[in-house]
């Protein structure tokens, strides 16, 4: 069923644009972006929660006189306190930011998403099921009874077919219809429908708007939302002590009057201990009062039950499910019911203990060639054309203008600098991580892997930044979002930005391996790989929290949706830009200026302790390893061009031991500042602060003990 | 709960009604119901919210190499948990299993 147009004479009718907010929330990969995708097109725009690491994805759209703002919340399966994405959520969920809940749901995994929808639920915000994948369904011999469902949510449920388009705007009608009702309709009622994608809606739309024209209040005001005991109760046990908590939350409800939680769901969590919502009540005589209630509630449900809390509710939550999937869930008559099928041989393919394994491998590899050809290729063009450019403005202008070299050199060479080092490659890899995570591989590659990771302190998921990081460390640490939890975050950005990249090997090939032979690389690279391990036992010590089990959902592989492929690319694209060019604009205006003027001598010997002392090396070096934090390779390409200008081979430079030192040092000492301003994005200021002195306090310390035993070796 | 169900040991009556173990140590394909899980709150609490509480039945699909992870479906979902999670789950399943 397609979408029907706006009537254009309801438009003119309406006098008074009025706004919905509206929040997309459900588990991962039911079909939300697609979804969002459909619904706010180019208007997206990705930010960050205020003051958090957790992404937020916005976008709006008019439809039928209408202002929607569409928040699209990051895909969870539950709202405690176990991610940040949950809390959150929760939060937003409930302020006066949010009138309406769509929650999509994927109609083939029906029991588990109803979970997230129990706990929505008791959020007690107006709320509308969509229930995707309804295609998907039909073939495997299933449908649903709407008709049922709705009688027992008392909410609108509506099917969906997101990836045709079918039923989205329905959403949108419907949530005006909340607005101007204020209460749920029953859309099955009327019509026999055989198909029950046809659900008898659109004859009352036009004739609605009409009679609303000046209707102006708040919906969250007017919108009762439904009893829904019957469905949410628990068993007896569990359920009086509950109620019991409801009332002493309800007459404490003065003291706590800028909570927008229902009572129900404080009272709920306070069972389970929920850090957040402990926090309203502790600060409090009455407030503690009730939290000793709860834990003795707690305790009595514990031993009653012989398990945990948490336990306890989920259970009680799966068995509220089934009742319902009981009663709606249609089973057809199988017909040629398929046991095998393509994306069941693809699964098996991938995860096989041995074919699995060189999928991997030429999925990875051809990520790392399909990035660095495309990239490498762009990066030529415009390195060719801002030569040319270069040439023609210089022709024009005298040699030693000031102002020309600053600007030009430093500001556009930086930005071309950074577009032909970093963003030609950070575009594809976006591209290809989407298509992966799309598609359904990554978690398949995460199986393969996690043993391995383990042994790092990560899991399975790091390996797809690690790998990238080989070509360029900053889209990789960008791709370090697809972990969970902030610690696993931490320690792959961290681990990720110690792999050598491309600019890195650039240095290590072409000192060491072209004047020193081969087997130092192998030997520096081994050097660089223990280091990323004890790194990585290190931050698993150290950062708080337990190295975390993999716990992954593997959904089946499908089609990447390209139209979603194509726009998050483009808005996380566009992102990159807006944030981290500029600073590397900047800072190469600013290194452009000190070498205009002549400053870097007494860089060179402020730093001259560390330089010549601890680590051996000619004072000159100084500045080139300031230079590479903002491009690891400048520190050979500058190295060269000193070489060059006294007539000198880079053997009669250096000593192999200073070589071998400068390599190692240019490997390890800090990531390179696009990097680190990725790092600082995906964790904290802080963070990518302390892991850039632990980096230099590395590169240093392996550094000078390479010196130093050298030294030692070669006085006997 | 019994010591037998906290320890790994696995439970066989000489008669062949159930045989108790952690999930690790069941067969690919084998469909099993989940007694308890001994892991750690966190863990614990987000197998529960993905379905695997006691009572449930599970089947596993497939087992990484190198003592990798386990994929199982519950719930009609398919999930897969660490080596290290799996063996703290233990199920019982319901035919005799000869080893």
């Amino acid at each position: 069923m397609s979408c029907h147009s706006p009537n254009k004479k309801s438009r003119k009718i309406i006098k008074s644009k009025d706004t919905i907010n509206i929040a997309l929330a459900g588990n991962p990969n039911v079909g939300k972006s697609v979804i969002f995708n459909q619904l706010t097109g180019l208007s997206q725009t990705i930010g960050n929660w205020p003051g958090k690491t957790v992404e937020r994805m916005e976008g709006h759209l008019e439809f039928l006189g209408y202002h929607f703002n569409i928040v699209d919340l990051p895909g969870i399966y539950s709202l405690s306190t176990y991610s940040l994405e949950e809390i959150v959520s929760r939060e937003y969920v409930v302020s006066d930011d949010v009138d309406i809940i769509i929650n999509v749901i994927d109609a083939t995994n029906l029991e588990r998403n109803l979970f997230f929808t129990f706990q929505l639920l008791e959020l007690k915000v107006p709320m509308i099921l969509a229930i995707n994948q309804m295609d998907l369904l039909r073939k495997r011999n299933f449908d649903l009874d709407f008709k049922e469902l709705e009688k027992v949510f008392k909410l609108p449920v509506l099917p969906l077919v997101a990836v045709h388009g079918t039923g989205v705007h329905q959403l949108l009608e419907e949530a005006i219809e909340l607005v101007v009702y204020r209460h749920p309709h029953h859309h099955y009622r009327r019509k026999k429908s055989k198909d029950s994608s046809h659900h008898g809606h659109h004859y009352y739309r036009v004739e609605h708007i009409i009679e609303r024209s000046d209707f102006k209040e708040n919906i969250s005001e007017k919108f009762k939302f439904p009893e829904l005991n019957e469905v949410t109760a628990f068993g007896k046990e569990v359920e009086s002590k509950i109620l019991g908590l409801i009332e002493v939350i309800d007459s404490f409800r003065r003291n706590i009057s800028s909570c927008n939680y229902p009572s129900r769901f404080l009272a709920i969590k306070l069972l389970e201990t929920d850090s957040e919502v402990i926090k309203i009540f502790k600060d409090n005589k009455e407030g503690n009062g009730i939290i000793e209630t709860s834990n003795k509630y707690r305790e009595e449900l514990e031993k009653l039950h012989g398990e945990d809390i948490d336990t306890i509710i989920s259970s009680e939550i799966y068995n509220n499910i089934k009742k319902i999937v009981d009663l709606s869930l249609i089973t057809k008559i199988k017909k040629n019911v398929k046991k095998w099928t393509l994306t069941n041989s693809f699964d098996h393919l991938t995860t096989h203990s041995i074919l699995g394994y060189i999928v991997l491998i030429v999925v990875l590899f051809g990520i790392y060639f399909f990035t660095f050809t495309l990239g490498g290729f762009i990066a030529g063009l415009l390195d060719e054309a801002f030569t040319v450019w270069s040439d023609s403005i210089y022709a024009s202008v005298s040699e030693d203008n000031v102002w020309v070299k600053i600007f030009w050199d430093g500001g556009i060479g930086g930005l071309i600098g950074a577009l032909g080092g970093v963003l030609v490659y950070v575009v594809p890899f976006f591209f290809v991580i989407e298509i992966l995570q799309d598609s359904g591989y990554l978690p398949r590659a995460a199986f393969l892997m996690d043993r391995l990771m383990h042994s790092l302190g990560v899991h399975g998921k790091t390996i797809i930044p690690m790998i990238l990081g080989f070509g360029c460390n900053v889209p990789a640490c960008a791709g370090c979002r697809i972990m969970e939890t902030e610690r696993e975050k931490k320690i792959s950005v961290a681990l990720t930005s110690l792999i050598p990249c491309a600019a890195t090997m650039t240095v290590v090939l072409g000192l060491v391996g072209r004047y020193l032979g081969f087997h130092w690389v192998i030997i520096l690279f081994l050097i660089n790989f223990s280091v990323i391990f004890l790194v990585g036992r290190l931050l698993n010590k150290t950062l708080p929290g337990q190295c975390t089990e993999l716990i992954m959902e593997m959904h089946e592989y499908r089609v990447p949706n390209y139209k979603v492929i194509f726009k998050q690319t483009w808005v996380r694209t566009k992102e990159f830009i807006f944030k981290a060019m500029p600073i590397i604009v900047v800072l190469g205006i600013a290194l452009e200026i000190l070498l205009v003027f002549n400053a870097l001598e007494p860089i060179n010997t402020i730093l001259s302790p560390v330089t010549v002392l601890w680590l051996g090396l000619p004072t000159v070096t100084g500045v080139f390893l300031i230079y590479g934090i903002l491009r690891k390779e400048l520190t050979l390409v500058l190295l060269s061009i000193l070489a060059n200008s006294l007539n000198l081979n880079l053997l009669e430079l250096l000593t192999p031991i200073q070589m071998i030192v400068f390599s190692m040092v240019t490997m390890l000492y800090i990531p390179c500042f696009a990097t680190i301003i990725l790092i600082a994005k995906q964790t904290s200021w802080k963070y990518a602060l302390q892991i850039s002195l632990l980096e230099i306090g590395l590169a240093l310390l392996i550094g000078g003990i390479i010196n130093f035993g050298f030294i030692i070796f070669t006085s006997f | 709960m019994s010591v037998d169900l906290i320890t790994n040991k696995k439970n066989q009556n000489a008669k062949g009604t159930s045989l108790i173990k952690c999930l690790t140590d069941c067969e690919k394909g084998e469909e099993v119901v989940v007694l308890r899980v001994n892991a750690g709150r966190n863990a614990k609490t987000r197998l529960a919210n993905l379905g695997v509480v006691p009572g449930v039945k599970i089947k596993k699909t497939k087992k990484a190499p190198f003592n990798g992870p386990v994929e199982i479906i519950v719930k009609g979902s398919s999930l897969v948990i660490g080596r290290g999670l799996a063996s703290k789950v233990i199920v019982k399943c319901n035919e005799v299993c000869e080893n």
